[in-house]
């Protein structure tokens, strides 16, 4: 199950990246065209004084008790323990937060800085809707103006997701370009900011993009490892053994893991979707068939073709329906600091089944991939050890995709 | 005859560069329509090298790459195909697309094939930052390739001095926010950022994004040095002779500025911003 990690702790300096130009080592950048480039320095100018801010702090912290409901759960998963018969399992229940995921974390801290930088709308691309629904709520909530980008192949997998960002007033556009899921949506959303952006603050969802954005989503979403890293240490009295994240663009994973990255005992698995098989548009393991390119601002692995076109991709879970991946996520991987490894979709399928019955939670497909994941690597540790897993959704906006899968008519 | 374009600073022409994206609908009309460009007189062709994710691109150039991209149009077949095109049949390229093509091929291949092609003068990328760009200017620059630079309306001051300093053939200034094919809303304000460009280099400054009309063009060249069309030749790549004759207009229009004495305006704007 991958070899532990042996690096010394002191040569990892996660604060240090990304550098001053958006480098996370060889990966990160900002690959946008010139006319982006004064929005991107004034949100990279805004967060830095933001982050140095303890007003800045106080007020995220409110919302973050009173509105999204932090801190989330450290759950001892007793009965699937039981069932496993290995590692103790433990959830982090990110799940239940407001809107049934961790994007939630990332709307509030990007919705506080674009009214610190005085604008009028909220754009965002979203996959699944999570994100979308989560830049909804927090337009909705702050008095936003809200256009959310999505591809029409999501907008069907997702249509609850597109009634609720409805409800929350928020107009959804259908992207009807390209492979119509997660990675064209986010190119409308660029073709819109790029002609809004002295009015429009973009929501970018996941730890991707043009710097900025990918240490934004990692800042705000570290949140998620911190309260963990404490709530284990409280309940256990030590750290766990392994951490495991399913990884789309790379928030939910790089949230937990960077305030482990240095505890060197800790061993780190991102998990990607396998899909149906490792052949080309089959699946969205970056890590296992992409090579470094360039895609929507960033320099990271990508699955591309020999000529450098970018591939399509599948996974039973729009959010992990990507062709690229985080840079900061590539920068540990090619350090060796991360492992990462992929699921199929029927893998991700017994996974989300599982958690169903055994402990009566109903997991998101994309942390059904870490579920899956981190139920063989407990069997495999066996008894004494930990296993943290990041359960960074719930699956209710999954349950009709789940039942048109299964046959079942619900109508 | 037109003169082969030179390099050389104070170039008193009018620039016409008409985009183009290769392979829609197939090469072989793209042949013909550089065929055409080089006889109504562009200055040099943009040539579109399709991208399955072109995020400047509006609506018009984003269809014309998606039937494109199966006709045979990687980076590395458009670079073999020009050198089949014999040089008086083609005005002077600039190959325009996406970062992740180069890179994929490797920049060293990149150049050394392009040299090869002959009749490439350099790139247009518009997803390459200036900050991201310097190696790329670098091994360009040693294989005598130029890498058109950028600049927005909503670039500072600052930076478009340290933009334009990286200049070579000529500087790209998008008229508008927004992607490709965009209605051009005021051309007065285009006038005052290519002002305001003019005042601090000497290299040609040429304006693309949302010029659709010979009109526009005579206003636009009223200050700048050149127009790059796209959206609007693009709509008619799939008929040569209706294509030729839009360009040709375009090319009337561009003529009929510089030889009804606008440049003393243009001299004056840059003496008195010195």
């Amino acid at each position: 199950m991958g070899q532990p990690f042996r690096m010394r702790s002191s040569k990892i300096r996660p604060a240090s990246l990304p550098d001053r130009l958006g480098y996370f080592g060889a990966f990160g950048g900002r690959f946008v065209s010139e006319t982006l480039m004064a929005a991107l320095y004034e949100l990279e100018q805004a967060f830095r004084e933001a982050w140095k801010d303890p007003e800045f702090h106080r007020e995220m912290k409110g919302v973050y008790r009173d509105f999204v409901g932090r801190p989330s759960p450290l759950y001892f998963a007793e009965a699937l323990t039981r069932k496993i018969g290995g590692a103790r399992i433990y959830l982090k229940r990110e799940d239940m937060l407001h809107t049934g995921a961790h994007k939630i974390n990332n709307t509030v801290g990007q919705a506080l800085l674009a009214l610190r930088m005085k604008k009028k709308r909220l754009i965002a691309e979203t996959g699944a809707g999570q994100h979308g629904v989560a830049t909804a709520t927090v337009a909705a909530r702050y008095g936003f103006d809200c256009d959310i980008y999505m591809g029409t192949e999501d907008v069907r997998r997702q249509s609850l997701n597109v009634f609720r960002m409805n409800l929350l007033g928020a107009r959804v556009r259908p992207v009807e370009g390209g492979t119509k899921t997660l990675k064209d949506a986010i190119s409308e959303a660029l073709r819109d900011w790029s002609q809004s952006v002295l009015s429009t603050h973009y929501v970018l969802g996941t730890a991707f993009g043009p710097h900025p954005f990918p240490l934004i989503v990692r800042s705000f979403q570290s949140v998620i490892g911190r309260e963990a890293r404490k709530q284990i240490l409280g309940k256990e009295g030590r750290l766990p053994d392994a951490l495991v994240a399913c990884v789309g663009g790379g928030s939910n994973s790089i949230g937990l893991f960077y305030p482990f990255l240095k505890d060197l005992g800790c061993v780190l698995y991102g998990v990607e979707a396998g899909g149906r098989s490792f052949r080309p548009g089959e699946h969205a393991a970056r890590f296992k068939t992409g090579k470094v390119g360039v895609l929507q601002g960033s320099k990271t692995f990508v699955l591309q073709d020999p000529d450098g076109q970018i591939e399509g991709t599948h996974s039973v879970s729009a959010g992990l329906d990507y062709s690229a991946v985080g840079p900061e996520l590539s920068y540990y991987r090619e350090s060796g600091r991360i492992s990462f490894t992929s699921v199929t979709d029927d893998e991700a399928l017994n996974g989300f089944e599982t958690l169903s019955r055994t402990e009566g939670i109903i997991p998101a497909l994309e942390s059904s991939h870490a579920i899956a994941w981190g139920v063989r690597l407990a069997r495999e540790l066996g008894p004494d050890r930990i296993v943290l897993i990041n359960l960074s959704g719930r699956g209710d906006k999954d349950v009709m995709e789940v039942a048109r899968i299964k046959g079942v008519s619900l109508t | 005859m037109k003169k082969v374009p030179s390099r050389s600073n104070g170039d008193p022409e009018k620039r016409v560069i008409p985009y183009l994206m290769a392979g829609d609908p197939d090469l072989k009309t793209t042949a013909a329509l550089l065929r055409s460009a080089k006889k109504a007189g562009a200055w040099a062709i943009e040539l579109g090298i399709p991208f399955s994710d072109p995020m400047a691109d509006g609506p018009v150039i984003q269809k014309a790459s998606s039937r494109a991209m199966s006709k045979d149009t990687s980076l590395k077949s458009i670079l073999g195909w020009l050198e089949t095109i014999p040089a008086g049949d083609r005005p002077p390229v600039y190959l325009m697309t996406y970062f992740n093509l180069f890179l994929s091929m490797g920049l060293e291949t990149f150049v050394r094939k392009a040299v090869a092609a002959g009749g490439i003068r350099g790139a247009v990328i518009p997803d390459l930052s200036f900050e991201d760009s310097s190696e790329v200017r670098r091994v360009f620059r040693k294989a005598g390739l130029s890498l058109v630079p950028f600049i927005a309306p909503t670039t500072s001051q600052d930076r478009m001095r340290k933009i334009v300093a990286t200049g070579e053939d000529f500087i790209y200034f998008v008229s508008l926010l927004g992607t490709t094919g965009k209605e051009l809303s005021d051309p007065r304000d285009v006038g005052r950022h290519v002002s305001l460009i003019k005042s601090m280099t000497q290299v040609p400054v040429c304006v693309g994004f949302g010029i659709q009309s010979p009109e526009t063009v005579r206003e636009i060249l009223d200050v700048a040095d050149g127009v790059i069309i796209g959206s609007r030749l693009v709509r008619e790549e799939n008929d040569p002779v209706r294509w030729g004759k839009l360009l040709s207009s375009f090319i009337q229009a561009a003529r009929s500025v510089r030889f009804s004495g606008k440049r003393s305006t243009e001299r004056s704007v840059r003496e008195r911003s010195h």
